[in-house]
């Protein structure tokens, strides 16, 4: 078991389980700069999962596939955001119904163009590639790190060095920075608040679709229902942990990814799978309260902060 | 304006509000089935037959209807557990691991052979409120003592809950015979009393009533239901004027947990023979959208449980005469949470009755000076 641990094909697996946490992650990390409590990226994940997987098939085009399901992704996003910023919805519930509305409405998407009610795997739908990097490939040990990952695990890393650009180094960024520390102060020197938390929405809505894109054309082939078991709340955890900083919040994601790696590899030696799997939430838990109790510590050093 | 007539004005604005507030959900639900029928006539081969067994299949035969009620019983008990968390305005889904933590400690108690009668059910129940209290109530602990957000460390130790159980139920309590994933038999003494001499409505729904009623005095009749509702209203008036908010938010925290973990027991000794759920139940979540429903009133509870048990028994209904995937009717939920959810929605008009009514009343006592 220790040696599988420190083999290629573990690292391979930590990747499987982190891409889309890492991607849904980034998209978490938008939201909370923005200061919306979003929890529907379960939502955006399956209709994101389903719609890259139909339009897929239907076209036999990756690009339009990938069009398609951040479609459905977006289609989320901006519901959310609507309700939430235009119409005063309290964020849980809109996540919450939304959420809902993810997991009924693919079903019911299913049913309707495939006739199925648990999958869609009587449709011929496309995968992301592989990607072996020519050169570095052969190239020993590196080259079984760094190449033969399925496009989205680049494109998740990639998505990091992007978010942290955007939200440091961009106009758009530091707005969506400024709506969400003080929405006050960002409107009294001319920024349209909802406007750039919509806009904000929509980019997570975009890398949320990502994620959930991995799980049915790279994880799995086809769609099945609620395939994204619980990642999107994982992500948040995430980005909770990592206070909000992009390359942390990967760090946690991957973390996560290899619990989630070791608990599928538990089960596979007939061990109980369970303790692993629960390691990511109480890592998270153990995290909150560390920091609940420096700042509490804080507090009582400089009390007039 | 006298204070009188100026009180009599609010109490109109209010009962205005009260107005609009049925409105929206009468118009969430209609919208919601328009929806479920525009959604049923492209999957289906008789879309008026589908959609009239959404509408009145339930109420077909007697079995649908035993059906209902027995759906009806958890959904009090996350239903106002949630409602009492929420006037905390603590958003704490722990309701969901509280009610999985309930049914897996009731689990525990029930397989023990050999205690008495009179004392089985108890014990049960005792160790599903224990268990849910420390679900539920450690987000609140958290919140309280370590500042935490209340949804992230509920949402997290759900699935601590949900993982911890598993782990209890699939290795020391399994049952190899069983011949599926599932715990030992719970013990014969454990068979909680029926009514009305049907099976599936059972002792759990005199306890869910009383849940409801718990509930309801505690939250609005009780010194500590009003502290509660002030530190959901307005914290920093709570703690300007000397509340234990604190103590309150985790007392509510650990009572809400309570309720929905005797929600579990009763649900898993009054359904099955063994612990058989593999995952969460939903229940807890069914909870956040009930207490929507509610607005925070348990005493609305059993209509709003009724009325989700209903459509549940519909999708049932719908799944056993047609294709159709009674996942559809989570379409319709989402779409009456997100239209009740959206306090926007109809804003607009109720305002300007409200300013109309003002009006006339200000040129009444006008009139009358």
């Amino acid at each position: 078991m220790l040696q599988y641990i420190f083999s290629f094909e573990f690292l391979g697996a930590v990747l499987r389980m982190s891409t889309p946490l890492v991607l849904v992650g980034m998209a978490a990390v938008i939201g909370a700069k923005a200061n919306i409590l979003c929890i529907a990226y379960e939502g955006m994940m399956l209709f994101a999962a389903l719609g890259g997987v139909i339009g897929s098939a239907y076209t036999h085009n990756l690009v339009v596939g990938t069009l398609c399901g951040m479609a459905g992704g977006i289609f989320i996003a901006a519901l959310f955001a609507y309700f939430v910023l235009y119409l005063d919805a309290r964020p849980l519930l809109a996540g919450l119904a939304l959420n809902t509305l993810g997991s009924g409405g693919t079903v019911y998407m299913v049913f309707l163009l495939t006739g199925m009610k648990q999958n869609t795997s009587n449709l011929v739908s496309l995968k992301f590639p592989t990607v072996n990097i020519p050169g570095i490939q052969s190239i020993p040990f590196l080259g079984n790190v760094l190449s033969g990952h399925n496009l989205l695990a680049y494109v998740a890393f990639f998505s990091v060095l992007a978010v942290w650009f955007l939200i440091n180094k961009t106009r758009l960024g530091i707005r969506i920075q400024a709506v969400g520390k003080n929405p006050e102060a960002a409107a009294a020197v001319g920024i349209n608040v909802r406007r750039t938390k919509f806009i904000a929405m929509i980019l997570s809505g975009i890398l949320a679709s990502l994620g959930g894109m991995y799980m049915s054309m790279g994880y799995l082939p086809y769609f099945t229902t609620d395939m994204t078991a619980g990642r999107g709340f994982i992500a948040i955890a995430a980005q909770n942990l990592g206070l909000g900083n992009p390359i942390l919040t990967m760090m946690f994601a991957m973390i996560f990814g290899a619990a989630m790696a070791i608990g599928n590899m538990a089960q596979s030696y007939r061990l109980p799978s369970q303790f692993a799997s629960m390691v990511p939430y109480l890592l998270t838990l153990a995290g909150l309260i560390l920091m609940g109790i420096r700042t509490s510590a804080v507090q009582r050093k400089y009390p007039h902060l | 304006m006298s204070s009188l007539s100026k009180t009599k004005s609010i109490e109109k604005s209010r009962q205005i509000e009260q107005q609009f507030s049925v409105l929206r959900t009468a118009l969430a639900i209609l919208f919601s089935l328009i929806i479920a029928f525009i959604l049923i006539a492209t999957v289906s081969d008789n879309p008026v037959r589908d959609f009239v067994t959404l509408l009145i299949g339930p109420l077909k035969n007697t079995s649908r209807l035993t059906t209902i009620v027995s759906k009806c019983i958890p959904l009090l008990f996350t239903g106002t557990a949630i409602c009492l968390v929420n006037a905390a305005g603590q958003v704490n889904i722990a309701a969901e691991g509280a009610f999985f933590g309930g049914a897996v400690a009731a689990t525990m108690v029930a397989i023990v052979p050999g205690i008495p009668l009179g004392v089985h059910i108890p014990l049960c129940i005792l160790a599903g409120a224990a268990a849910g209290a420390i679900v539920m109530g450690l987000p609140g602990i958290l919140h309280v003592r370590y500042n935490v957000v209340t949804i992230v460390a509920a949402l997290m130790i759900n699935y601590v809950a949900l993982y911890l159980g598993l782990y209890i139920i699939l290795n020391p309590l399994r049952d190899p015979g069983a011949g599926f994933e599932a715990s030992f038999l719970f013990a014969e003494t454990t068979r909680l009393p029926v009514l009305f001499g049907n099976e599936r409505i059972h002792i759990g729904l005199v306890l869910g009533v009383l849940a409801v009623v718990a509930g309801d005095f505690l939250l609005y009749r009780t010194g500590f239901g009003l502290t509660a509702r002030t530190v959901g209203n307005n914290k920093k008036c709570a703690v300007y004027s000397g509340m234990p908010v604190g103590k309150t938010i985790i007392g509510i925290s650990l009572f809400a947990g309570c309720l929905a973990g005797i929600g579990g027991t009763v649900e898993t000794l009054g359904n099955y023979q063994r612990f058989v759920y593999g995952g969460f139940t939903n229940h807890g979540w069914d909870g956040v959208m009930l207490a929507v429903l509610c607005h925070n009133k348990p005493q609305y509870m059993p209509v709003a449980a009724l009325f989700l048990a209903y459509i549940r028994t519909s999708a049932d209904a719908l799944n056993f005469s047609s294709s159709i995937p009674p996942e559809i009717i989570s379409v319709i939920q989402a779409v009456i949470i997100l239209l009740i959810a959206a306090e926007r929605f109809l804003a607009g008009w109720e305002h300007k009755v409200i300013v109309r009514n003002s009006r006339k009343e200000l040129e009444v006592q006008g009139g009358v000076k």
